[in-house]
């Protein structure tokens, strides 16, 4: 066997991290321990303070053999803020899995924030590692709804049979031949449907002064209470670029760094006379629209719920994912044309430091893949 | 002590062993490696180690003992790298708090 050098952590705060965006060094191992763009937007979290740990790097021989990410947040309790660290983009060279990194990145996290860590999703391997740790204890989870509005064989073809990809165009033509069916639905619905009738929407780059009030209104029970400050950040600092082709960084980074279609939306829904009676934050990758945020009173959950779903129409998306109880329950009652509806559910972990303190009735909201908050 | 240590770590070694496949099974040696060049364990069979030595050592050697400080991930390598190994790294630091 050759002889290896020993493996050495790089801690990197948020401080260390905006001197690594300006060294020309750090971006040119094999593996990419995390993208420009998602780089910058850790050094903007406006949840984070200069000397807090955002990036841990395993190197061993002058190569990045793992990296956890760390996004610093703060959660509220009975009015009570404490700061964790949300896990993101765990990744260990799987020519090294006995190099004992993944421990190693695990635990210098955990001590990194006085083991107050939060995690969301994450791969199966993942989560078994997190779960054999014994520092975690699940959240109740998110339940939601998928909804496939449109079939998109020709891409869901192409993903899962490659070697179909040569009926791509009988596909299309199937595809094209459906989604005027959808479209034909989607109007009929929307005319039949007064709900539809009587809504307006204003869409906001950022959180404005009305907004900011709204989501203040509505945010009691959010365990993360973002505000306006943090919305802005989400909407301006995506950690996925849209782009039509791989770039050089995006086959060195393990984790997502582009997609086709990929961009932020707030929307806030206006009834009647100009009554504002919610606010969203949609985000659409691809095929795909979620989301992520909502801010509503209850009496208004068939509203919001048929707001995003003319947007997912409008969108020409495949799949609306929901993730808020009320929107999930409501969407049954709107009668919404789609090929199906099926449930899903997203995860959240918070370290045993949190153990003590009373978690029920608060709601967690955004978060997904990759172990990444949003 | 160091007999103590061995026998928890080979208690340690039975639970995991409840979660690897039969042909995988850890041995009950002191030679038997974990972590490095020829460790037999994952990312997650590395943390799942960690997890119950520190959970059986306050039990069955009524010490309790923390594996995760900055010291022991500084030499990962070193501690995990057998069975022994740790035994060794265990009893030095628990003969630490002894001096302490």
């Amino acid at each position: 066997m050759e002889n290896r050098d020993a493996m050495e952590i790089k801690t990197f705060t948020v401080a260390e991290l905006k001197t690594a965006l300006e060294s020309e060094n750090f971006w040119l191992t094999k593996s990419l321990p995390i993208t420009k763009h998602r780089a910058l937007s850790y050094s903007r979290n406006p949840r984070a303070d200069e000397d807090d740990t955002v990036l841990l790097v395993a190197y061993q021989d002058n190569r990045v053999i793992g990296y956890l990410g760390i996004l610093p947040d703060k959660i509220f309790i009975n009015d009570v803020g404490y700061k964790l660290g949300w896990l993101t983009s765990w990744w260990v060279d799987p020519s090294c899995t006995t190099a004992g990194a993944g421990a190693i990145l695990l635990f210098k996290a955990l001590n990194a924030y006085d083991q107050y860590i939060g995690v969301s999703g994450g791969s199966r391997e993942a989560r078994k590692a997190l779960n054999a740790s014994q520092r975690f204890m699940a959240l109740k989870p998110l339940q939601g709804l998928d909804i496939r509005l449109r079939l998109n064989v020709a891409g869901n073809i192409s993903r899962r049979h490659p070697a179909l990809k040569i009926f791509r165009v009988l596909f299309k033509i199937l595809d094209a031949m459906t989604d005027e069916v959808v479209n034909l639905r989607g109007f009929i619905w929307q005319r039949r449907n007064s709900q539809c009738q009587r809504l307006t929407f204003e869409y906001i780059a950022a959180i404005d002064e009305e907004t900011d009030r709204f989501i203040q209104q509505h945010h009691r029970h959010d365990l993360t209470r973002k505000e306006k400050s943090d919305f802005s950040w989400i909407m301006n600092n995506p950690w996925i670029l849209s782009a039509p082709l791989k770039d050089s960084a995006s086959k060195r980074y393990y984790f997502s760094s582009r997609a086709d279609r990929f961009c932020y939306l707030g929307v806030k829904v206006f009834e009647h006379h100009n009554e504002m009676i919610g606010f969203f934050l949609l985000k659409v990758r691809d095929d795909r629209m979620s989301v992520m945020y909502c801010y509503f009173g209850s009496r208004h959950a068939a509203s919001i719920t048929a707001a995003a779903f003319l947007h997912a129409l409008a969108m020409d998306v495949s799949i609306l994912s929901l993730y808020d109880e009320q929107m999930a329950a409501s969407f049954s009652e709107l009668d919404c044309p789609c090929w199906s509806a099926r449930k899903n559910s997203r995860g959240f972990s918070l370290s045993k430091a949190f153990a003590d303190i009373p978690l029920a009735n608060c709601r967690l909201q955004g978060g997904d893949g990759d172990l990444a908050f949003y | 002590m160091h007999a103590k240590i061995t026998q928890m770590l080979f208690s340690v070694i039975d639970e995991l062993n409840q979660l690897r496949p039969t042909d995988d099974h850890l041995e009950k040696n002191l030679e038997t490696p974990l972590a490095g060049d020829y460790g037999r364990l994952d990312s997650a069979g590395l943390i799942n180690l960690i997890a119950v030595t520190e959970q059986k050592a306050a039990v069955e050697l009524g010490r309790p003992i923390l594996l995760t400080d900055d010291r022991t991930l500084s030499q990962v390598n070193l501690v995990f790298r057998t069975l022994g190994a740790l035994a060794d790294y265990i009893h030095l630091r628990l003969n630490e708090k002894n001096d302490g």
